[in-house]
């Protein structure tokens, strides 16, 4: 059988998209039962107390690196790999050196893990994973990063389209970011506050450059993609991604507001995330304006019901955003766990959500095996419940807390606190929910990569078997 | 954007850009901060013979601050007074002025935390100077706070089976006792927990005064009683402040302070055998001196409102002496405002500031009102 050039660019993405799916699922399993640790530890500060390793600080930390190194990471990998290979109609190149750079990055990710939960964490925000491993983490990106880049520039046409420019400005901020913070962190520390406004900007930016642009861009080509019509207003995207470009490194210091640095730092982090309207005003118009012209097909494709909600996720965590940096507001919310909310809803509810729904839509086009429609749709409303369960609840529990910490005549822990503890237990409850779902979703992506996995001891076609593999 | 090179010179400066204002920029005004003397002179030079502030960490405290941070203890707890415009963090007695970028100079690494699940620890050292509270508290917080969220640490304890010099005794929600034997990390982190205080003032930065001690001082330039100026409806937490007082004031119970029994529960003393509290000198005065009164008594004679008297006042409290910083604050913001009396609150971190000040003074050993008024010069 003839094969058409799809089928062999698919073809030799298999293995290395295979291995960072996979990989990526395994890491999104133990961010989630990170995730239940230190939520149950909230709620019951007994709960594994004796184990130093499992403190909550620990826990907490180790679980947000899990999930923004281990399955965020990953998945970027897996979804511009792919993406590029495909708009640019080229193979991808050297998968070897790709796959065993993939092995590289995995592993320093446990050692990290490991580290922190050790108790070798560095203070600064997403750098908390021991300084030891970040040569082998940034020197195994780079490379990872080397060939998508070498991949693109041997694209067929020469002329760019949106997708493109999201996901390689991500590939190229990532380490930019990384390079500068580490210099003024570790190789040439900076004194006093100076490292706060330095570890703060590279957290928050992390967010904004890394995780946001990959998913936007897989939002700007799997829309069209699967409706078969183009982006409304299309011209706009190029507005609205240098608006990102320029404005988001400046609007993330808004954090810091009253905080013991020059004023300058969080008035103009305010102004700039004021102005991030616009970029926000650009990427929903375009996303659910083309949507919403074909909403039937939207709901009965799974990767796009995934998607949209991923885009309206981040329409209403962005607008959200903008309100909480404004100075009033901020004064409530600023150290209230109104920040667990900013960062679930940025990463699970508008990041993680389109990365599903993209791995539902590469994955049977490089494997060949469809993944149950049933499987999918339960994957579907375990976590769209299950995070809007979770975000209202630090939203709202974020308010009550910011509210009452505002009073200064009532006791901390038996007024304030206690009255945001029925919002910790309904966090705890959903990330079960959360939790069952990523089971769900790791099965489905196992299944489909490796459909029998006894076969080749049994010669079996028993497909039953394999979920216990999974 | 078809270009390569020039997309990714694009994408280098509009992060360039930004890595100039908040790296360059910010290293350039504030990364090379001194130590200061708490007011300049009218040269705005440092003088020659003033303390220099921030001082400089403890070895221990410094290894501390290591047991911290791989603690996590950053996920719930600030290190960071807001500015007043921007939060009541010094309402809320966590500091005596907002945090500056001069404070934190001598720290290795800078744990200004992003979360209060906790409350803020800029201040803990002057909150909390007692090692044995500390220790229960990293031990089994809920010991000593029943509602805290946070988490044991017993591994940083020995628990051992009788008590003696070494141990403290924590006391759990069953009323059975345990006693634990610090280990060197605890001892570490105790340290580091006792060196975070903003005790001091920077050029930059004055104490805050609270807003009833500003209407006080506006009203002695107005030449007005500071009743006159005080609004009728007190703000709640003072309301809350002045019935807890009152309590203690009147209880005979432990815990309480049993002052009404000779200053009457109508504040006016009994003539020539114990002073009054209504529109005394001594309880609208000096906040220090009442204070120190409250944590050790007093005996001798004193003169009040221009009346001699002589007795003694045994430290005040069931068991005598045993009035936390927080019933002491209470009880004198109930005497300084009741019976026609009104004058400024006192807050726990007060008490706690003359506690420290005062803690090589033996136990029980009462003041005079000559030794009080010697301090005050």
């Amino acid at each position: 059988m003839k094969q058409n050039s799809e089928q062999i660019i698919d073809k030799s993405l298999k293995l290395t998209v295979c291995f960072f799916v996979a990989s990526a699922g395994l890491w999104l399993l133990a961010a989630a039962l990170l995730a239940y640790i230190s939520a149950a530890k909230l709620t019951d500060p007994f709960f594994l107390s004796s184990f130093e390793f499992l403190s909550y600080g620990k826990v907490k930390i180790a679980q947000a690196n899990a999930f923004v190194y281990g399955w965020g990471g990953n998945s970027i990998f897996a979804v511009t790999l792919w993406v590029v290979a495909r708009l640019s109609q080229a193979e991808a190149r050297g998968k070897v050196i790709v796959l065993f750079a993939g092995f590289i990055w995995n592993l320093a990710i446990t050692f990290g893990l490991l580290g922190i939960l050790d108790g070798h964490m560095t203070p600064h925000e997403m750098l908390e994973m021991p300084a030891e491993i970040w040569p082998a983490l940034f020197i195994s990106y780079s490379i990872i990063a080397f060939f998508i880049i070498v991949t693109h520039r041997s694209r067929r046409n020469s002329n760019t389209i949106a997708p493109q420019w999201f996901l390689l400005s991500s590939l190229l901020w990532f380490p930019m970011l990384f390079l500068i913070a580490w210099n003024g962190l570790e190789i040439n520390p900076a004194r006093g506050t100076v490292q706060s406004v330095l570890s703060m900007w590279f957290g928050q930016s992390l967010i904004w450059l890394w995780l946001t642009p990959v998913a936007l861009g897989a939002a700007y080509y799997i829309i069209p993609a699967i409706l078969g019509r183009a982006i409304d207003k299309y011209y706009l995207a190029v507005f609205g991604f240098w608006c990102i470009a320029l404005l988001a490194p400046w609007s993330v210091v808004h954090h810091l507001e009253g905080g013991p640095v020059p004023m300058w730092i969080p008035a103009i982090g305010t102004v700039m995330s004021i102005a991030m309207i616009f970029p926000i005003a650009v990427a929903s118009t375009n996303f659910h304006s083309t949507a919403f012209l074909d909403i039937s097909k939207v709901w009965n494709s799974l990767p796009l019901r995934f998607v949209i909600f991923g885009t309206l996720s981040y329409t209403a965590s962005s607008y959200i955003g903008v309100i909480f940096s404004l100075p009033a507001v901020a004064k409530i919310t600023q150290f209230s766990i109104i920040n667990d909310f900013h960062f679930n809803q940025r990463v699970y509810g508008f990041f993680s959500m389109i990365i599903f729904g993209m791995v539902y839509h590469i994955l049977p086009k490089i494997t060949g095996n469809e993944i149950a429609k049933g499987a999918k749709s339960f994957h579907f409303w375990t976590s769209a419940f299950g995070v809007l369960i979770l975000l209202l609840a630090y939203l709202i529990g974020g308010l009550t807390h910011g509210v009452l910490a505002q009073q200064p005549s009532l006791n901390w822990a038996s007024s304030v606190i206690s009255s945001i503890l029925p919002y910790f237990q309904i966090t705890e409850l959903a990330f079960v929910v959360l939790g069952f779902s990523q089971l769900v979703f790791v099965v489905n992506v196992w299944k489909a990569i490796i459909p029998n996995p006894f076969a080749f001891f049994t010669n079996d076609d028993d497909a039953t078997n394999s979920e216990v593999s999974a | 954007m078809n270009n390569l090179l020039k997309f990714s010179l694009g994408i280098f400066l509009s992060l360039g850009v930004a890595w100039l204002a908040f790296v360059v920029g910010a290293r350039a005004q504030f990364g090379d901060l001194t130590p200061s003397s708490e007011t300049l002179d009218e040269f705005g030079n440092i003088p020659s013979d003033s303390d220099l502030y921030p001082l400089p960490v403890s070895g221990l405290a410094e290894q501390g601050s290591k047991e911290y941070l791989a603690l996590g203890c950053m996920t719930c707890h600030t290190q960071q007074v807001r500015m007043v415009e921007a939060g009541f963090d010094v309402e809320r007695g966590w500091g005596q002025r907002p945090s500056v970028a001069r404070d934190y100079i001598h720290q290795k690494h800078v744990l200004l935390g992003n979360t209060r699940i906790g409350p803020d620890l800029a201040n803990v050292g002057l909150r909390q100077p007692d090692l044995e509270w500390l220790h229960k508290h990293l031990f089994e917080p809920q010991s000593v706070v029943p509602q805290s969220l946070c988490p044991p640490s017993p591994f940083l304890y020995e628990q051992v089976d009788q008590a003696s010099g070494k141990t403290f005794t924590v006391v759990n929600d069953k009323n059975e006792s345990r006693f634990i034997v610090p280990s060197i990390r605890a001892k570490r982190l105790v340290s580091y927990l006792k060196s975070l205080h903003q005790n001091y003032e920077l050029p930059e930065m004055a104490f805050v005064v609270n807003e009833e001690e500003n209407i006080e001082k506006n009203a002695e330039l107005l030449n007005l009683p500071a009743s006159d100026v005080n609004q009728s409806s007190l703000p709640s937490w003072l309301e809350k402040q002045i019935a807890s007082g009152k309590e203690i004031y009147m209880k005979a119970a432990p815990g309480g302070g049993l002052c009404f029994t000779c200053h009457q529960p109508s504040g006016e003393g009994l003539a020539g055998q114990f002073p009054p509290l209504a529109g005394s000198d001594w309880v609208l005065g000096d906040k220090e001196r009442l204070i120190k009164i409250s944590i050790y008594g007093l005996m001798g004679e004193i003169e009040v409102n221009g009346e001699k008297y002589n007795n003694v006042m045994a430290p005040p409290g069931i068991p005598p002496g045993s009035l936390t910083n927080q019933q002491i604050a209470d009880v004198l913001t109930y005497i300084r405002n009741d019976w026609g009396n009104s004058a400024s609150a006192v807050t726990s971190l007060e008490v706690s500031t003359v506690r420290n000040k005062i803690k090589g003074r033996a136990p029980m050993q009462m003041w005079t009102a000559a030794e009080l008024s010697a301090v005050d010069e």
